[in-house]
Order: structure tokens, then sequence, then C-alpha cells
């Protein structure tokens, strides 16, 4: 028994603790809290290495381990791809020729430090940053499972996070916020929006007789999984149905932190203004009012055939069905009745029975009419504004254990609570009101040992490539012990005593020599470390699938960087449409917005549909929102190939790209390449280049074609 | 080993020959795999089935309908279901509902005696090839959750499906065509959506490929251009390729050798789908002569073609998009399920028989199944609602044994009773026919070991014999 009570206790006492009963086979599993991540980061000695290769205490570090194996880092990256590299790793988008121009000019010595500190104040910052942590929290802008609708007013969650990243929010603070920031700063709109961190997954909404309990458990899962991926970096779902198998989590804990989201729900709260309210109200109305005689135009239409089919399917009814159906209601006896209303649902008929029977000119008429719907639709007014977030409940049902994770398998009743093992635990109250504070409070201390680690691994690994604990979500005995202890203890205890400023954090890798070190392969190091776990070259990376598509756009100067509001949809292959489900009629499934530059807006702000994937990114790698991703995987075959070659959006960029390089160089062939070469990889083309490119023209190929070639070249798929 | 500059430089010198390029980056020992994901990979142990065909019958057939016969429903017919049971909820009836009798008639078949009822008149000739397990059970009452289930192994979405972990275990015997291909209604598609195929956590090379009729099979598979103008092109791409490709680095080396596969895949993917070499007499086989039967028949041909060609793993769906294109019979369960039976009968006799001629049977491992099965007692009068507690689900080739049925439901057809078997065993069965060990398959995600299984299924032994 694990500060179980009784629920009569709970009421009578409103019991914080009661002393624990732990059974052997507990006592074994809390025995594990030695685990190097259990235990509070020191703050480590910097090596004193007297070198001018370090430039930063990182520097020291790294430089250190490479000592013990005899080994030298890699030269640094020369300026141009230097210059891409921290583009496209701070920002997400290339550097302008011009900017290339400029930063190979400036020959001052600060003229890199200039450059890390432009880019980090640029608002594309937060976007990449931002792309990031949604992947972290597996944002989406729809429900997922069948009915997959469209969550209206959750991007106000991802702009927030966009905001936060820019203004160099705290992480204490924007993890407060995300767990409890109705809690704590009641009435602040960006506090509550932030709460949508704790709804951001799946959840399954169907009608019918579904199981309200199991929904509501699958809801608290998703809450709890959250937390222990994104701030503990442990895997607390492990112990959903015994005790962790390899870390120090009881079941019992699992419980105890579900509980602390048991009084919580997920609720659309208004932001505005009564003003605001009415306005938008009112705008609402108007459209309503406009769909109106177009939808009872339809229902005219349809009306007939519907009648018509009723009256047909009554004829195939037996005869006694058929008398009943006849035979006024109250006269009908009880079974009568139960016979007759199933009579009645077999003469319904499905919308494209409907349809089907439609003929001219009506058919026509109707096609028109919903044309007309849909087009009127695609003006609809925006809902009232609301924060797609969470409040609590008057009361929270009790949490009990559960047997196998099985919610109709109840063991004890828990109170909220944090895991044992932690030993700087808060207590947690019983009443509903400050259950998440005290979860986001005890996250946020300074003396937890996993928030901070778990955050300067996540910002090493966005600059570097790779985790120092590789294992981004698991800093338990399964995951990846770290490649350099020392290192992760030093950034962890240097984020905190930088107020958790996940910007400077930034600065201060990207300003060392680490960072700057080119992606040389060694024949001799990748025998004994093929995985670079000594930093000894910059990790290979691949653009992933919204970089590939913001620097296609980019490439070809169509990129829209109009930031945030609400998620845009993009025209979809045909082939895709025809997967979207859908039992009803299917018209008007994916609705265009009406300004086309739209469609040329940053990869974040396109509409994440859980189960409808864009073919491109998901061929890119691009995440399914379903579960915390937080590393993508790069994987290379051939319908990325397929998708980078033959997709309508990739000749449509290759067009662009090829018309934006007539414009600035008419028919002047090399300085087409030049300029090609500028933009898609900051460098100008080597003489052996110029000549395959002149050849290439020589044989009558088409400069878009050459613009694809290049777009789909190793070069400009990786980052420098 | 890796293949040195010149070697590459000379490959591409031969207008890139890409089979020698290919051979090249085989042969470079560790190569292979960083070269091409997909490369065809030894089982744990020595499987019978080389390949699956999996038919899934979208809606969910009832099994007392079927395969499953359940005489004493007639002597209950209008009746209360017995209240020994308790109370029977589905997703959208209460289990007050009265009983109701299946409308087709059952008879056995074949040297086994296996029992078909009257919806099958072409696949009651198979039945000593196919082997019934009538006990099924999954967690879902509601379509797509049990969907995932039985695809995936859970009722969430974002875990991989069983194909995904078929080629994720075996690779592709296929160079020029995808390893896993997925031939959904064209009317719509399964509710539970595109996740049915997904890779979940799996790299995205794992992912189901949608493979449609006509010239165009698979999406951005055409080039807008003519084929020399985009060899052209391509060949300028790998130059320049080569140019930034250093000897050891295998990464860069798999892209290119990706573009020669995406170039190959243009023409073989169209070869595949076109039927002109097939004989009158196995169209027909099919039912390609029959407006009925063409289009399902026309994707049960294509899915033998694809696995002639080295295809690992095919998902093939009747039914999908409006309701009156499933199996989901929640009333007119008569009318339903002789259309859907109509459209799928003859095709998936067909692909069994043409399979056992070509001995491809063997080892090819075919399912037929659905998400559930459909409860005893009516809908709307003369419909039935879903039943997640006992459903029929039958495998031929492979290695299973044919002829045999396995397990059992109640005398009402509702739940199963003695062994019955959970989709963690149907996949443990399925992975174990491949030569796979459900144990073994693992990929580290979010700090855990993911398994097909999760925690482990048994494999049912009987299946083979």
């Amino acid at each position: 028994m694990y500060r179980v009570v009784s629920l009569g206790l709970i009421a009578l006492l409103g019991l914080a603790e009661p002393a624990a009963e732990l059974t052997k086979a507990d006592e074994r599993v809390l025995s594990r809290k030695s685990w190097w991540s259990f235990r509070p980061p020191a703050r480590p000695e910097v090596p004193a290495i007297k070198d001018p290769w370090v430039r930063t205490p990182i520097d020291a570090f790294i430089l250190q381990g490479l000592r013990e194996k005899g080994w030298t880092p890699s030269a640094s990256l020369p300026p141009r791809q230097l210059i891409r590299r921290l583009s496209l790793d701070v920002t997400g988008l290339p550097p302008t020729p011009a900017e290339v121009a400029a930063f190979v000019a400036d020959r001052s010595p600060q003229a890199y430090e200039h450059l890390v500190d432009r880019l980090l104040a640029s608002d594309a910052y937060g976007e990449r940053w931002g792309q990031k942590w949604l992947d972290v929290v597996r944002y989406a802008d729809t429900n997922g499972f069948e009915l997959d609708l469209d969550r209206a007013q959750a991007w106000r969650y991802r702009d927030y996070v966009i905001r936060s990243f820019n203004e160099s929010k705290p992480y204490d603070q924007f993890v407060k916020e995300q767990i409890a920031g109705d809690e704590i700063w009641p009435g602040n709109h960006q506090a509550r929006i932030a709460t949508g961190f704790l709804r951001a997954g799946p959840e399954h909404l169907v009608g019918g007789n579904t199981d309200k309990e199991m929904d509501r458990q699958e809801v608290l899962v998703e809450m709890t999984a959250a937390v222990g991926g994104a701030f503990l970096g442990l895997t607390m779902n492990c112990a959903r149905c015994h005790n962790h198998k390899f870390d120090p989590i009881l079941q019992a804990d699992y419980y105890q932190l579900q509980a602390i989201f048991a009084g919580a729900k997920g609720a659309d709260v208004e932001i505005v203004t009564a003003a605001e309210k009415a306005a938008a109200e009112a705008l609402l109305k108007t459209h309503e009012a406009r769909a109106k005689p177009i939808k009872e135009a339809i229902e005219a239409i349809e009306k007939p055939y519907r009648a018509q089919l009723k009256a047909e399917k009554k004829l195939l009814l037996e005869p006694h069905l058929r008398a009943l159906l006849d035979k006024p209601k109250e006269q009908r006896t009880a079974a009568e009745n139960v016979l007759a209303k199933n009579a009645e649902s077999q003469t319904n008929s499905t919308w494209d029975e409907v349809v089907n029977r439609i003929g001219e000119p009506d058919k026509s008429r109707r096609i028109a009419l919903r044309r007309r719907m849909h087009e009127l639709d695609r003006d609809a007014p925006a809902p009232v504004a609301a924060a797609y977030g969470v409040e609590n409940m008057e009361e929270a049902p009790v949490t009990h254990i559960l047997k196998v994770g099985d919610h109709k398998m109840k063991l004890a009743p828990v109170l909220p609570g944090l895991p044992m093992a932690f030993a700087n635990r808060l207590p947690v109250p019983s009443g509903v009101p400050g259950r998440r504070t005290a979860l986001a409070e005890w996250l946020v201390s300074p003396e937890h040992p996993l928030t901070a680690r778990v955050m300067a691994n996540r910002i090493w690994q966005a600059r570097m490539g790779a985790g120092l604990v590789r294992t981004m979500n698991d800093f338990g005995a399964l995951g990846e012990r770290p490649t350099h202890p020392a290192l992760l203890d030093w950034l962890a205890t240097e984020f905190v005593t930088q107020g958790w400023n996940v910007k400077a954090m930034d600065r201060l890798i990207l300003l060392s020599s680490v960072y700057r070190q080119a992606g040389t392969l060694d024949a001799l190091k990748m025998k004994t470390d093929l995985d670079n776990r000594l930093y000894w070259r910059a990790h290979r990376r691949r653009m992933d699938s919204e970089m590939l598509r913001d620097n296609l756009l980019a490439l070809s100067g169509e990129l829209n960087r109009k930031a945030g509001g609400p998620a845009v949809r993009v025209p979809i292959e045909p082939e895709l449409y025809e997967l979207i489900f859908t039992e009803a009629e299917p018209d008007n499934l994916w609705p265009l917005p009406r300004d086309v530059t739209e469609f040329s807006r940053r990869s974040i702000y396109l509409l994440n549909k859980r189960t409808v994937r864009l073919p491109m990114m998901t061929n890119f790698d691009q995440p399914d929102a379903m579960s915390s991703c937080p590393q993508r995987a790069s994987s290379t075959h051939a319908l990325q190939s397929l998708s980078l070659m033959n997709s309508g959006f990739a000749q449509d960029r290759a067009k662009a790209f090829a018309a934006r390089l007539t414009v600035a160089c008419g028919l002047n062939e090399a300085c087409r390449v030049k300029s090609a070469y500028e933009l898609a990889l900051a460098r100008i083309p080597r003489p052996a280049e110029a000549t395959l490119a002149r050849e290439f023209f020589g044989q009558g190929g088409k400069l878009e074609e050459f613009c694809l070639a290049l777009m789909n070249r190793n070069e400009f798929v990786y980052v420098p | 080993m890796f293949p040195n500059r010149r070697d590459v430089l000379r490959a591409s010198a031969q207008g890139f020959g890409a089979l020698a390029l290919q051979a090249m980056m085989a042969k470079a020992a560790g190569v292979g795999a960083a070269t091409n994901p997909l490369a065809s990979k030894q089982p744990h142990f020595a499987g019978k089935a080389k390949r699956v065909i999996f038919l899934f019958m979208v809606g969910a057939p009832g099994q007392m309908d079927t395969f499953d016969p359940k005489p004493a429903l007639k002597k209950f017919e209008g009746q209360k279901l017995p209240e020994s049971f308790g109370k029977v909820g589905s997703q959208f009836t209460d289990g007050s509902t009265p009983i109701l009798s299946s409308p087709w008639n059952f008879k056995q078949y074949g040297q086994s005696g296996m029992w078909v009822s009257d919806l099958f008149p072409h696949l009651s000739q198979c039945v000593d090839d196919m082997c019934f397990v009538r006990s099924f059970q999954t967690d879902s009452v509601v379509h797509a959750p049990a969907m995932y289930h039985v695809h995936s192994g859970r009722i969430l979405m974002g875990f991989p499906s069983l194909g995904a972990w078929v080629t994720y275990g075996l690779g592709s015997e296929s160079e020029n065509l995808p390893a896993y291909v997925v031939m959904p209604q064209p009317e719509g598609t399964p509710e539970g959506g595109t996740p049915c195929w997904g890779p979940g956590f799996l790299p995205a090379v794992h992912q189901g490929t949608v493979f449609r009729s006509g010239a165009n099979p698979i999406m951005h598979l055409k080039s807008p251009v003519a084929p020399d103008r985009q060899r052209r092109t391509l060949d300028l791409l790998q130059k320049m390729n080569q140019m930034d490709t250093e000897p050891l680095d295998s990464e860069m080396a798999a892209r290119i050798s990706s573009y020669e596969l995406a170039f190959k895949m243009q023409t073989s993917a169209p070869e595949a789908v076109d039927f002109s070499g097939e004989s009158a007499a196995t169209k027909s086989l099919y039912g390609l002569d029959e407006d009925r039967t063409r289009e399902f028949g026309g994707r049960c041909l294509l899915a033998r073609r694809l696995i002639e060609r080295g295809v690992r793993y095919i998902q093939i769906y009747s039914g999908g998009g409006p309701v009156s294109i499933q199996w989901d019979a929640h009333s007119h369960l008569k009318k339903n399920h002789e259309k859907m039976a109509g459209l799928t009968d003859k095709p998936i006799a067909g692909l069994l028989r043409d399979l056992k001629s070509r001995g491809l049977l063997e080892d090819t491992l075919v399912i037929w199944g659905s998400e559930f099965g459909r409860l005893p007692m009516s809908e709307s009068g003369n419909g039935r609602d879903h039943n997640p507690h006992g459903f029929t689900m039958w495998f031929a080739g492979g290695g299973t044994k044919g002829g045999q049925a396995i397990g059992q439901t109640d005398d009402f057809g509702l739940y199963g009773v003695g062994d019955r078997f959970t989709m963690r065993d149907f996949h443990a069965t399925i992975l174990h026919a491949l030569g796979l060990d459900q144990n073994q398959l693992w990929y580290l995600h979010n700090g855990r070991n993911e398994k097909l299984t999760d925690f482990g299924g048994k494999v049912i032994k009987q299946v083979f014999g």
C-alpha cells in the first residue's frame, strides 16, 4: 500500500501524505534511485586546457575527450558553409546571397558573433525552435481517429510556443505556464493558451455508446505521458501496468502523477471582451443567414427523392411491419413501438442513395448549390476566440491504481503525488486547485535532477545534431548514458544560472569551436567512433521535411513570411484527397483559403492533420504527431526521390526558381548558374560545375530542369 | 570495404548504369543496409511464408453469416439473449434487441467438410486450403480503434502497422517496387484512415504505399517530362552528387542509389499494373470478365503480380467510404453482405486458386479478416451491431494447414469459448509464419523496446498443423 487511503479519509482529512507501506519488491525498484539522472547535477570544474581552439567551456570538455584518444577536432567550416549552416540551424531558412557576401567580407573578429546575434534575434528563430517543441509535445490541429475533426483554436498554442522562444521566455516559466498556467496566472490569456500543452495529444471522439471511463483514462494517459516525456525525460507510461522494469518508478507513482491531472478537463475558454464576442457572433450570424437559403434550396431538391425512396423501401417491408407503420403511435403496444422504430429506420436512406437517385436538371442544380455553399464557407468568419486548454473541475474523481492499466480492474485508490524516487518532492494538495501548480513548481525547482538536464540536452541536440544523451526522452536505465556526463551537468547548471534562458544557451553553443567544425569524414576515427560520440566532427544532418519545404519556397522566392494565425490548408494531390476518410458526401473535405499566397507559408503554419499527412513531408520523415518525437528520423528511399523530382510541388518550385533566375540574369547562362548556386548552396560554382552546367544546356537541358537537379542535390538537402 | 571514388566515377561515366552502381554499393561490406534500407534480410528462423496478402473486410462481416454456423440462432429467433449472458452493450445497441438468425444456409465443403454459408459459392470450393480461427477477440467496439488494433496491435494511432514491421524485419525482394503495397477500395478509405498502413515511429521507408489501377499507380510516380529529358536531368543530378560524395560516405551513396531505384520504379510499377499479358482464363478466374467482380478481381490479380515481383506485404481493403460500400450492416444485413460478398467471393477464390496453381501459395500467407465481428442480436430489426468478443478470420498458404477450424464461439456466436485468441496472438502467429520471432523484432522508441505484440502473444501453433 502506498499513501493509499480510504475514500472516507480523503474526504474527512484532506490527507496529503499518509505513510507509505512499501513491499520488498517496491523497495528494490526504488533503490534504483541512485541512477545518475536521479541525482541532482553538480557543477563540474571546466577542464583547464590551454588551447586556441577552446573558445568556450564547452570546447574544453569536448577537447578533453578527444585528447584522451590522442585525437584532434576537425577544421573549422569555411565562412560560406558556416553561414549556411548557422542560418539553417537557427532560423530553418537559407541566408540570402547578400548576407553571405557581407559575412564573407566582414573581417572583424566579431563577425561570427554578430551573425549569431542577428540570427538569434530573428523571428524565424522561434519558428525553428517552435517546430522542435511541437514535435516533442506531438502537436496537431486535429483530434485524430476516424472523424479527425479540426481543433479550430489549437493554433494559438503553436503561436504561443513560437512567441515564447522568440521572447527568450525563461524555461521555468514556460514549463509552469504549460502545466498550470490557468492556476498560477488566472485571467492571463497566454497562460491559459499554454495549457494547450495538456491537450496536444490525440483524442478519440466518436458517437455511440463508447466507454466514457476508458475514454477519460486515455485522456489522462496522454497528459501523463506528455509530462513524462517532455519534461522528465522518463518513460512514466511504462509504469502504467506494473512497476517500471528499469527505473525507480512504482506503478503507484504513475497513478499518483496521473491523479494530478484527474481534476483537469479540456475546455475552450473564451479570451475575448464582451464587445469582441458580440462582434464575432454578429459576423457568424450574418454568415449563417447567407448560408441558410442555400441549404434550404438543397434540402428542397432532395426532399421528394428521399420521400420516394422511403415509400419504395416501405413497400419492401414485411406486410405486418408496414401495417405497424400505418398504425397510429398511441395505439401501438410497447413491443410494436420497438418494431415500428426498426421498420422506420429500415426505410431511411443514406446520402449516396439519395444523390444517386436525383435526376437532371435537379442533379446539376444541386451540385451548383453545394458549390455555392462551399464557396460561401470559405469566407466563414472565425469562431469566437478561445483558448484550447484545460480548466479545473469542481471535484476530481478518485484515482485508482489500475491492474495492467485496465480501468475495469481498479486496485487501491491513491492521492495525487510526485514520484517517490525523487529527493526534492513537494506536497501536492489533495483538493483540485493547486495540484498542477505543485507539479510545475517541483519540476522547475533548481534541485530537480532532470528538468534542466533534459532541456539542456534538447538545446545541445538542436544545435549539434545529436544529444549528449542520445535517447532524448529517456534518461532512465534503458536510455543511453551521456557521452559527456560532466559537460551535460555543466550545461544543466549553467542553464539554471542563466535564468533558464534558452537563447543564451543557444548562443553559448553556437559560439563554440565544436559547433563550427566541418563534417569531414575520417576512416581511422570512424573505425572506433562511427557514431561521432566524441564530436570529432560535425554530425551529418539532412534537412527535415519542414526545413526542406521552406527552403524550396525560399529558393524560388515564393516564401510567404507571414507569421501566426489559424492553420493553413495547402493544395493536396487528388490521390491524397481520396484517402480522407468520410462516410458523408466527399465534396468539400479540403477547403482551401482564397489567398493563394497562403500556400507558400512556412510549414509550421500548415494544418497538421493527424490522418492526412502531406506525402512529401511524410516521405522525409515528418512524425505523425501521435507520440512525442524528440529527434527526427532520417531515412533515404525511392519514394523520397520520386516526390522531390516529380511532385507538383517540386516541379512548381523548380519553375519558379528558374523564373527568378531569368528575372535576375535575363538569358545570361553563366549568370543564371552562378546565381542558382548562390541561392541554393551559398557559394559560387566550381569550374567543373560550371562546365557540367554548360554541357547540360548544350544538350538541350532546360533551366527549370537544372533548377530541379540542384534542388535534389545532396549538398542542398543536407545542412553543411 | 567502401567503393572508391574511381569506381563511383567509372559507374557515372557509364551513364549511371544503375545496376552496376547498385551492385558496387551492395558489394561494399557494411554499406548494403545503408544503401538500401529495404535490402532483403534473413528471418530469425526458417519460416514457410515469404510474403503476406491481407484481405481486409472493412466494417466487419458477421461470423455467424459467413464461416461460423450457429443453427441455435434459428431456435431463439426473435427472443432475447438469455440473461446468463449479462449485459452485452455495443456501440449502438444495448443488448436488449432480439436474436436474429442468419439469412443464409451453411453447408459443408471439401474433403475437410468445413462449413461455409451460401454467401461464398466460390470460396467454399477452397476450404481445404483455408484455416479458420473462430475465436478472435479485440479490445474496442468502435471501428477505428479496432482497426488500429488489428493493423498495429494497439487501439491507438501511431504504432507501426503489420506491414511496416514485416518489411522492417525482412526487407523486400523487389528493388523496383515498394516493399509494402496498399490497395484501398476506390470509393473510399477505411475508418482508421492512412494510419492503418502507417510506419508509426519506424522510419518512413516502412510506410505502406498506395497502389492504384491505371497508368499512374503510385503518387508522384509519373515524370511530367519525357523519359529522355528526365534521364538527362537525373544524370546531371547524379554527376553533381558524385562531386559531393566522399568515398567513405555510405549515406550519400544511399541517396544516389535511391534516385536510380526511383527511376526504375517509374517503368516497373506501370508494368506491374498492365494485365495485357494475362490469359483470358486467368482474368476470368479473378472475375475480370464480370461487372460485379472486375474491380476487386483486378486488385487481387495485381496482388499476385506484385508478389511475383518481390513485394513483401500487400494489404487489400474490401470496403471504405460510404456505409453502403462497407460490410458494416447495422441494418439490411442480407442486402449488405450479399453485395459485399458478391464483389469479393470470386476474386478471392480466384486468387487462392491462381496462387496454388503457380506454386505461390506454399510460401505466401493469405489472411482474410476484419476489425471485429457482428452480434447475434439484431439492430434496426434486420441488421447487426459490432461484436469484439468472438469473430472469425482465416489463413491460407504460407505453411498454414488448410481444412481446419480452430477455436469456437458459444451457441450464439457471441463470445469465444475455450481457446480464445487476442490480436497479439494473431500477430505473433503471422510473424511466426514468416520466420520472425515476436520478441526479437523490436525498435527502440522513446526509451522503450517497442514490439508489434507489446508484452507478447502466443503463436497459434495449430494453424500450422
